[in-house]
């Protein structure tokens, strides 16, 4: 599958044109002289309704190497995101996204989204990748909720 | 039917020896004197068989086969299956009896009866891997219909096996799908030149190693045979189940490390991970430091005379004689007051806690020592190789007759090797009868071998004259270490031994 990650990107683009989630954003990262660099995309998750991520519109950037969709993209939320399954660098720990365990070369930019929208409001316990996140969601579900709706507040909507 | 081939094999290696066979046929109704010959399956030794990558491959098949008839189903659709079982024939019969599908699902092979897998040219297919849409196409899918084409399939499926070393357990590239790709999907998909050079079927087998408990390569570099033993898991802290390679690397079965006998698996994983945390730094801390003499805390003096204050708990006292620095009056930089009861009590106390200290480096030393011995002793008989050969057309004696450097040097290093694991063995020992009989075992053994490694080094004339002697030294070594692991085994069978850890 090398040489093909810049086809199936332009393909991946194509189809979220087309269609994609509502209030999701995906859009290959565009450099100072004018030209798209298809191996960055920033996107943007919002937080599911009902849940306390809601109101938030977080920024999420992947980047992707020259063996996508043999490896899966690495997944970046801010540095110092508040998650239990973020790590302090910002990088996202999620079953579908290790070449080791869950990722499969089918799997879709839309599915990572909407698999890390889910990832939001369900963290998992068994795979925490930062202590602030992790200790306040096993120990002190008032804070963490408060955390979490402190962070929504923080990433308003652009438009 | 017969489902035991466990069972069967088992049987087969317990009459491994030669020996026995031979006596058996020569067995003339003497039952007296055939029990006097016979040697004695000794307590430290175990009951194993060497198979060839062959061997394994033949026993699989065979498995595989004989399960295929039962469940009526296609041999590699089975192999998923007693791959998932772990090679648990019975269970996997009983499972698939009771729950069919559930126990196909699980297994990663769908519902559906299996049809011979094919490439299919669609019309209007676009591949979601690559998002190649062009005519004519060739695409393929397992059961689970998660459609791709043949170039993305293969790539995939390369990856996996040359990148990730899998093989029995490719999932489909389909999101989320637990289907497992099956060696005739494998084999339709990739070119028998590539098969063989990611060594996809060399994988397969070695799952099948992997999975079954009885089973175990042999780690030594570049071996490929694998061993059967029968010592289970749960035994290891009553036997040291040491096999010999027909490659000539001897291995624990239990722990796949280099033969440790006489010290259990147990004790051999305590031991190596103490001498990795703390062996240098036991060593540093008791050249370097002393404690002090009111709270313990290890101090190093690194300058400075010898009033000291202690920096935790603000204790005063002399460097020197340990004792309290107050009654030193005014003859500072200068302790003279060795007799003293203050630094008397001081020194009593010090020498105690680091009495268990010196008892740890007094063991790890020795076994240490041996190693390096061994080493050096190696490093020798390369040397002596040499040497035979100048011993042969000096003295004129044939390439048998020098052979006596060469048994002698593997019976040291196989004694040294023993020696060296005395050590760890004994540092966990309590003290009792028992201990002080295996300590004069261990001194008989130590002596016997110091006595041969000397004559090692003797110069090529003086060898020659040696020769009888050293044969004997050197059967005399075998039998000394016998006899120590034959006692220690047997009281370990019978849990004899009290050590001063738990054996978990």
């Amino acid at each position: 599958m090398s040489g093909i990650a810049r086809g199936r990107l332009t393909e991946e683009r194509k189809a979220w044109r087309k269609n994609h989630p509502h209030g999701f954003v995906a859009k290959p990262e565009t450099l100072p002289d004018g030209t798209v660099n298809l191996m960055v995309w920033h996107c943007i998750i919002p937080g599911k309704p009902g849940t306390d991520w809601e109101g938030g519109f977080y920024p999420l950037t992947l980047h992707f190497s020259e063996d996508y969709p043999s490896k899966p993209p690495k997944c970046k939320f801010p540095q110092g995101f508040f998650h239990p399954n973020v790590y302090p660098s910002g990088t996202v720990c999620l079953s579908i996204l290790n070449e080791d365990s869950g990722w499969r070369p089918a799997i879709t930019v839309k599915q990572i989204l909407v698999g890390i929208q889910d990832l939001l409001d369900q963290p998992n316990p068994a795979d925490p990748a930062q202590t602030e996140g992790y200790h306040l969601f096993i120990q002190d579900v008032t804070e963490y909720k408060k955390r979490v709706r402190q962070q929504a507040k923080q990433y308003p909507s652009l438009i | 039917m017969d489902f035991g081939e466990d069972r069967d094999s088992s049987v087969d290696f317990d009459g491994d020896s030669d020996n026995d066979i031979d006596f058996e046929d020569a067995d003339v109704g003497f039952d007296t004197q055939d029990k006097d010959i016979k040697p004695r399956k000794k307590a430290f030794e175990v009951d194993f068989h060497v198979h060839s990558p062959q061997d394994i491959q033949g026993q699989q098949d065979k498995q595989v086969e004989e399960v295929s008839n039962i469940l009526g189903q296609p041999l590699e659709a089975t192999a998923i299956l007693l791959r998932y079982s772990r090679w648990n024939k019975e269970r996997l019969i009983e499972q698939y009896m009771e729950k069919q599908d559930e126990v196909l699902d699980k297994a990663g092979l769908g519902q559906d009866v299996a049809r011979p897998p094919r490439l299919q040219v669609i019309n209007g297919f676009m591949c979601d891997i690559c998002c190649d849409d062009s005519r004519g196409m060739q695409t393929f899918a397992m059961k689970c219909n998660h459609r791709f084409c043949v170039d993305c399939y293969r790539q995939y499926l390369v990856q996996k096996i040359k990148d990730e070393g899998e093989a029995a357990r490719i999932r489909c590239p389909g999101e989320g799908c637990n289907q497992i790709v099956d060696s005739k999907s494998v084999a339709l998909l990739l070119s028998t030149d590539l098969m063989n050079s990611c060594r996809y079927q060399e994988l397969l087998t070695r799952t099948y190693v992997d999975d079954k408990d009885n089973l175990k390569w042999c780690p030594a570099p570049n071996c490929v045979y694998a061993v059967d033993c029968g010592v289970k898991q749960k035994d290891l802290h009553r036997i040291v189940p040491t096999v010999h390679c027909d490659c000539g690397h001897n291995f624990c079965f239990g722990c796949t490390l280099l033969d440790h006998q006489p010290t259990p698996c147990p004790l051999v994983r305590r031991w190596l991970k103490k001498c990795e945390d703390d062996s240098e730094t036991a060593n540093w801390i008791s050249a370097n430091t002393k404690e002090c003499p009111r709270c313990r805390s290890t101090i190093e003096k690194n300058g400075g005379c010898n009033h000291m204050t202690c920096r935790k708990c603000k204790h005063e006292f002399c460097w020197m004689c340990m004792g309290v620095w107050s009654e030193h009056g005014t003859s500072w930089y200068n302790c003279n007051r060795y007799e003293e009861k203050s630094g008397h009590d001081a020194r009593d106390a010090q020498a105690k806690s680091r009495a268990s200290l010196e008892r740890y480096l007094h063991y790890y030393n020795r076994y240490a020592n041996h190693e390096q011995s061994a080493k050096l002793d190696k490093d020798i008989y390369l040397k002596t190789e040499k040497k035979m050969t100048q011993l042969q057309s000096s003295s004129g004696m044939s390439w048998i007759e020098v052979q006596f450097l060469d048994n002698a040097s593997q019976a040291l290093q196989q004694c040294r090797q023993t020696l060296k694991w005395t050590y760890a063995f004994a540092y966990y020992l309590a003290r009792n009868n028992l201990t002080e009989i295996f300590e004069d075992n261990q001194k008989d053994l130590e002596m016997a071998v110091e006595n041969l490694s000397e004559m090692f080094e003797k110069s090529t004339d003086q060898l020659a004259a040696l020769k009888v002697e050293m044969m004997d030294k050197t059967t005399y070594c075998t039998k000394r270490r016998i006899i120590l692991l034959d006692d220690t085994a047997e009281n370990l069978k019978n849990g004899n031994w009290k050590f001063n850890v738990e054996l978990v």
